[in-house]
This record gives C-alpha cells, sequence and structure tokens, in this order.
C-alpha cells in the first residue's frame, strides 16, 4: 500500500487536468472491477457487480488536487498565477511546483514591507527562463501546476503532496482489491474538480443514480500544538463525519457505520469539520436526494505539500469501506 | 385549527439542520393529518403532504415550501471537566450565546448553560469585545465521566427557550424562522376547504434550509411542480435599521419581487391578496433571497416561483419576534392565489413576462 501512496501522491492532478491520475487509477483496479468508464467530466467510474438484490452504492473519492494556473508571462519570463482550490500564499511561496510537461518552477515574492501584505498576487512564478518567448516556449497561459513533493516514508505515517485526496482514491481502491462478497453494485467513482466546487461527483452521481453514496476524503485534526478545537486525533482511528461545511451526513448511515466499526472492532472517531465540504455535498443533493456519509482519514497539514497520515487510520478506514460494502446497508 | 397553539408548540420543539426527524418532523406530519390525502418524508427528511385537486388531468402542481429546520449548535469537543465546545449549525450569532439555557441531545436530553467568565474577573481590555463561540463552553453540570457517557461529538445542541406571549398577538420564542411557515401552510391548507381547487398541492415541511436549502432542492426534484412558493421570514422593523431594509410586523405579509420571483407569480399573489382584503407589503429582493425559493427556481427545467415573507423581529436569536395576524393572513392569501391556478395559467408561466 506505501508504494500506491507513493504512486498516486507523486502523480500530477491539479482540477481539470487528472489525467495523469487516472491513468495510475485505471491500471491498478483494471483487475478487480467489471466495467470501466470516463464521462464528461472526466471522472473515472469502476463498477464492480454485485451477487444480486442489493443497492446501488457509490464509493467515492477525488482524483484531483490544488495547485497553481499561469495568468500571464512577463517581458523577463516570470510568470504570474491564480490559486486552482485553496491555496494560502503563506504556504506558496517557497515552494517548487511543476507543469505536466516536466518543467519546474519555484515561487517567488515581491518585496514586501510588512509579511502581513503577503498576497497570491505578489508572488510569481521562476521557471529558469530569461525572456518571455525562452519562457513561452515550456509553458502557455492556462496551463496548470502542481506542488512538487516527493512523498516521505515516516514509518507509520507519511508525508505527501495530494494526500488530499489520493489517499482517499487508495482507500477505495484497497477496499476494491479486498471485497470479497457484496450483494451491491459497486460503483468507485474517482471523481474530478472537487477542489473547485465538487463538481465531477455532482454529475457522476447524477447519471449513476445510486441508493447510497460514501466519500472518503481527509479531515483536519485537532492534536497539533495550538490547533483549533477538534476531536479527532491522527491514529485514532477512521473518522466517521457527522457535519461539515457542504453536508450533515444522513443519519442512519452515519449511526450503521458506527455500529458496523464497533461490531467489527474497527477504531473511529466522531468528526465535526467546521471549514471544508466533501463530494458527499454533492452527492446527498442529487435528483431527489441520496442518503449520503463520509469516511474521512485523518490528516495534519492539509492544503500543504506536506499532507500527514496515518498508516492504522488509513487501515481502519479501508476496513470500515469493506464492511460497510460486504453488508446489506440496511439502515 | 388553532394556530397559535401549533406555532407555541413547533417553536418549543427540536429540530436543528439535518436533525429534523429527532422532533418536528413528526409534529408537522401530524399536523398535516386531515388536511393533506397522503404524506410522505423523502430521503433528507422532507415531510411532504399531497391535495389532489378537482382539475381536469394534467393538473397543475403547487408546491409551497416552508422550512422546519432551526439553527443550533453541535459538540465538536469534550474537554477535561466535562465542558463541551461546539460549532454553529447556520447562522448562529456568537454574541447572543453567552448565559443562554440550552438542550444538549445526547443519549438522553441535557438541560445545560453556556458560561462565561464572570466580570470580576475579566480585564477592562476583555471586556470591551463580545464572546467569541470558539472561547465559548457548554456545562451541562454533570462530572466529566459522566458526559462522556452520555454525549459524543455530533451531537446537536438547541436553546432552551420558552414561548413569550407578548402584547396583542405578538409571539416571542426561537426558531419561528421558520416554523412560523409551516403555520402559513397549514392554515392555506385549512382554508383551501372552502374553495373548488383544480390543482394538487404539495406542502413541503422542508429540511436544511438553514445549511444548503438543501431540503428544497431535492424536493423540489422529486415534486417537479409547476409552481414553487416559498414562505420564509423576512426583518421586522428594528431601532437602528433603516427603514428600507425591514417590513412592518403586524402590518401583513411581504410579497417578495426581483431576480427570484417569477413577474406572473408576484401579479397573482398580489390579485389574490386584494381579493381577499388582506395587506401585503414589499420585499425587494434584487438577487438571492436565501429562501428556498431559490434553489426551487433551477430545480430540472425550471420553476415558476414565488416568495411569501412573515415579518419578524430579532432573527436567528432565541427571541425571534412575530404577529399571528400576518401568518393568518398569509394563508388566506395563498389559498385564494393556489384556487386561481388553471392549468392556462401554468401554461403562461412559461415564459418569463
Amino acid at each position: 500500500m506505501k508504494d500506491l501512496i507513493k504512486r498516486l501522491t507523486e502523480a500530477f492532478g491539479p482540477s481539470g487536468s487528472e489525467g495523469p491520475v487516472r491513468e495510475v487509477i485505471r491500471k491498478e483496479v483494471e483487475p478487480y472491477v467489471d466495467e470501466i468508464r470516463v464521462d464528461a467530466m472526466g471522472n473515472l467510474i469502476c463498477l464492480k457487480k454485485g451477487s444480486g438484490g442489493g443497492k446501488k452504492v457509490i464509493l467515492d473519492a477525488h482524483m484531483d488536487e490544488i495547485g497553481v494556473i499561469v495568468t500571464h508571462i512577463d517581458d523577463n519570463g516570470f510568470l504570474r498565477f491564480a490559486n486552482i482550490g485553496g491555496v494560502s500564499p503563506m504556504v506558496a511561496l517557497g515552494q517548487r511546483v511543476y507543469f505536466e510537461n516536466g518543467t519546474f518552477g519555484v515561487i517567488g515574492c515581491e518585496k514586501l514591507d510588512d509579511i502581513k501584505d503577503l498576497r497570491l498576487e505578489k508572488l510569481y512564478m521562476d521557471i529558469g527562463a530569461t525572456s518571455r518567448e525562452e519562457a513561452s516556449k515550456k509553458v502557455k497561459v492556462g496551463d496548470m501546476a502542481a506542488f512538487f513533493q516527493p512523498a516521505i516514508d515516516m514509518g507509520n505515517r507519511i508525508v505527501a503532496k495530494a494526500m488530499d485526496d489520493r489517499i482517499g482514491c487508495v482507500v477505495v481502491i484497497e477496499a476494491l482489491k479486498r471485497i470479497k462478497q457484496s450483494e451491491h453494485d459497486i460503483y468507485a467513482v474517482f471523481a474530478t474538480q472537487e477542489e473547485v466546487g465538487l463538481r465531477g461527483a455532482r454529475v457522476a452521481a447524477y447519471g449513476i443514480n445510486p441508493d447510497v453514496g460514501i466519500a472518503f476524503d481527509v479531515t483536519g485534526t485537532g492534536d497539533t500544538p495550538k490547533a483549533h478545537t477538534m476531536e479527532v486525533s491522527l491514529g485514532k482511528g477512521a473518522a466517521i463525519k457527522v457535519k461539515d461545511s457542504s453536508l450533515i451526513c444522513h443519519p442512519g448511515l452515519r449511526d450503521y457505520l458506527v455500529k458496523l466499526a464497533e461490531e467489527k472492532g474497527i477504531p473511529y472517531q466522531m468528526e465535526v469539520l467546521q471549514r471544508g465540504g466533501t463530494d458527499s455535498g454533492a452527492i446527498q443533493l442529487t435528483r431527489a436526494g441520496v442518503p449520503a456519509g463520509v469516511i474521512s482519514i485523518p490528516s495534519r497539514y492539509i492544503h500543504s505539500p506536506c499532507e500527514m497520515v496515518d498508516l492504522g487510520d488509513v487501515e481502519a478506514c479501508v476496513n470500515l469501506c469493506v464492511a460497510a460494502c460486504e453488508s446489506p446497508l440496511d439502515f | 385549527m388553532d394556530l397559535r397553539e401549533f406555532l407555541k408548540k413547533a417553536s418549543l420543539a427540536h429540530g436543528v439542520s439535518g436533525f429534523e426527524f429527532m422532533d418536528i418532523a413528526s409534529l408537522a406530519k401530524d399536523a398535516m393529518e386531515g388536511l393533506v390525502d397522503e404524506i410522505h418524508v423523502d430521503v433528507l427528511g422532507n415531510v411532504i403532504g399531497v391535495k389532489h385537486g378537482q382539475g381536469p388531468q394534467p393538473r397543475p402542481k403547487i408546491m409551497l415550501a416552508g422550512h422546519m429546520d432551526e439553527i443550533g449548535l453541535i459538540v465538536t469537543k469534550i474537554e477535561e471537566g466535562g465542558f463541551l465546545r461546539f460549532a454553529p449549525v447556520g447562522g448562529v450569532d456568537q454574541r447572543v450565546l453567552p448565559a443562554h439555557e440550552v438542550i444538549v441531545y445526547g443519549k438522553r436530553p441535557l438541560t445545560a448553560v453556556i458560561g462565561v467568565k464572570p466580570p470580576h474577573l475579566t480585564s477592562p481590555e476583555e471586556a470591551k469585545n463580545a464572546h467569541k463561540m470558539k472561547d465559548l463552553f457548554i456545562d451541562t453540570g454533570l462530572p466529566e465521566e459522566e458526559v462522556r457517557n452520555l454525549v459524543r461529538v455530533g451531537d446537536v445542541v438547541t436553546f432552551k427557550r420558552q414561548v413569550s406571549e407578548l402584547m396583542g398577538d405578538r409571539l416571542s420564542g426561537k426558531a419561528l424562522d421558520d416554523r412560523a411557515g409551516v403555520a402559513v401552510i397549514l392554515a392555506c391548507l385549512d382554508e383551501l376547504r372552502k374553495y373548488k381547487v383544480d390543482a394538487d398541492v404539495y406542502a413541503v415541511a422542508t429540511s436544511q434550509e438553514e445549511v444548503s436549502l438543501g431540503g428544497a432542492v431535492v424536493s423540489a426534484y422529486g415534486i417537479q411542480p409547476d409552481i414553487g412558493i416559498a414562505i420564509d421570514v423576512c426583518h421586522g422593523e428594528t431601532p437602528g435599521v433603516p427603514e428600507w431594509r425591514t417590513s412592518s410586523v403586524g402590518k401583513g405579509p411581504a410579497l417578495a419581487q426581483g431576480a427570484n420571483i417569477h413577474p406572473k407569480v408576484f401579479a397573482a399573489l398580489e390579485k389574490a391578496a386584494k381579493e381577499t382584503g388582506v395587506n401585503v407589503q414589499k420585499e425587494i429582493a434584487p438577487a438571492a433571497t436565501g429562501t428556498d425559493a431559490w434553489a426551487m427556481q433551477v430545480t430540472r427545467a425550471g420553476v415558476a416561483t414565488g416568495l411569501v415573507s412573515i415579518p419578524l423581529r430579532y432573527m436567528h436569536t432565541s427571541v425571534e419576534t412575530l404577529s399571528m395576524s400576518d401568518i393568518e393572513g398569509a394563508g388566506r392569501l395563498l389559498a385564494r392565489f393556489i384556487a386561481s391556478c388553471d392549468a392556462g395559467f401554468v401554461k403562461e408561466l412559461k415564459t418569463w413576462i
């Protein structure tokens, strides 16, 4: 699993440019599913057919990551950019970024009299070019770049960029590999454009018209020095979401997941996330409504290139996902 | 139908967004019994009552949406000593929280208080600022172990507030936004008995308005109405707020006008008000109304929407104040409007002007 986490987090995939991630996942899941298709929004939808009589279940994880998009190239070959998703200027400053064609850049900042004036508009990208002409040979306005950071194996914890939400993808992939018997038609949706408004999942869910939707995404923790108040801690198990800014989870499904975790002895914690949304927010409001929930992977330093997860938590999420798929889901 | 008694009960009922099933949904359902032909509850917890019309098929479909959810709090952490930290569900004003009595819906309902540091122990500097939600906590009075036994992260909390019957016909209490809208729907259904009605009426006590308009999004998709009328609250006149931003409590419901409102629905509502002698006020909404009408309007291929508002003071506090006469008036004019809707009117609505 560590190898898969490394390959997936290091793949390139800002929102709208998820192609490379999609190819890694497609190869990985092909032997374990019955049908694979890609829809108009680029969602990778994989169907693992059930034994019959069950429900249509979406397991969703988003492929896209935050990044930047080039808006202007100046005479001296410096690039200006805008954010794709929630990019903090504090986090972006001093980072290395890379484009899909392999071009690297570094993020510099105009002279500031006060660090409080730090804004994304004050930042620029330097790809080592000396003129607009030279820069334009490698990068065009509208090209996207992702943050560059190789994954680091810390033993039971792993740090990487794009752990949000490749670790969710890993959980769903692992579950597809481990599910032994399910009556349900499982639609694994590897969704696009979550970071810019839950947009891939919205259309995927409309197309599939499911009976149940469960998203797998990262959630914050309250266990770091002077963190904001939150009960979730790294290493204490799968987080079963009650609420975030995008949805209030279906109470029946939520309690069903809690009961499953208790029966199977899977470590879990209850989660209320004050800021941030997940694909389930879109899935829930599909057509005439879908019971939707979220199993979250606790993560520190979300939306930085150093997102940290605990392998014990990842394992708990996989186990809970498998248990849910192998259960009747009759909440 | 005793509207006043219903509203007093509804105000006390628990129904924080997403948790309507815990109390208010069954109250709304019971109140609809006898007024509609069938009732069902959908995936998001919307209570949908259907009253069939007598017109020729296909009959016009009219959806009435009054949201039954209320703003509240949700437990985020149980701290040492058993104190509870919390976050808002919906637009809670953190400045009015200190010294509130609340009910924590754990394994059983627990009466608790939101405590604050006494003024004696507060520095003059600190005393200048309103309390921030992140610094506040809930005290159940129970030992930590017992709290951990009874309460878990994700449990919801409501304000504990009796309904006050003020002078005249005014009520003051929590969650009148938008239990008042549910009361209007009941008043309208009751009044409809006097009319011969062509249209099928879908009376919906919607869920989750305060967090996402989610209840209206999915119920409108399921119902697929020709006309959708939201009944919600608007700001009553308040000292310190300019007159043009408010309506007068007790001077009749307000009819909204703006991009969210189909001009022909507005005109028909205005006409119904005139015919029933109900005084109405105008509420101007240039863009988003922030109500279920906003969600209904863009459902499927589009729904002709209207918005009837009950003027209410001190919105999103536990002393929301309104006049019963505005609710009764809204019920009467809506019934008249519904009775006037036939296939010809629905056809006219297929264009904006």
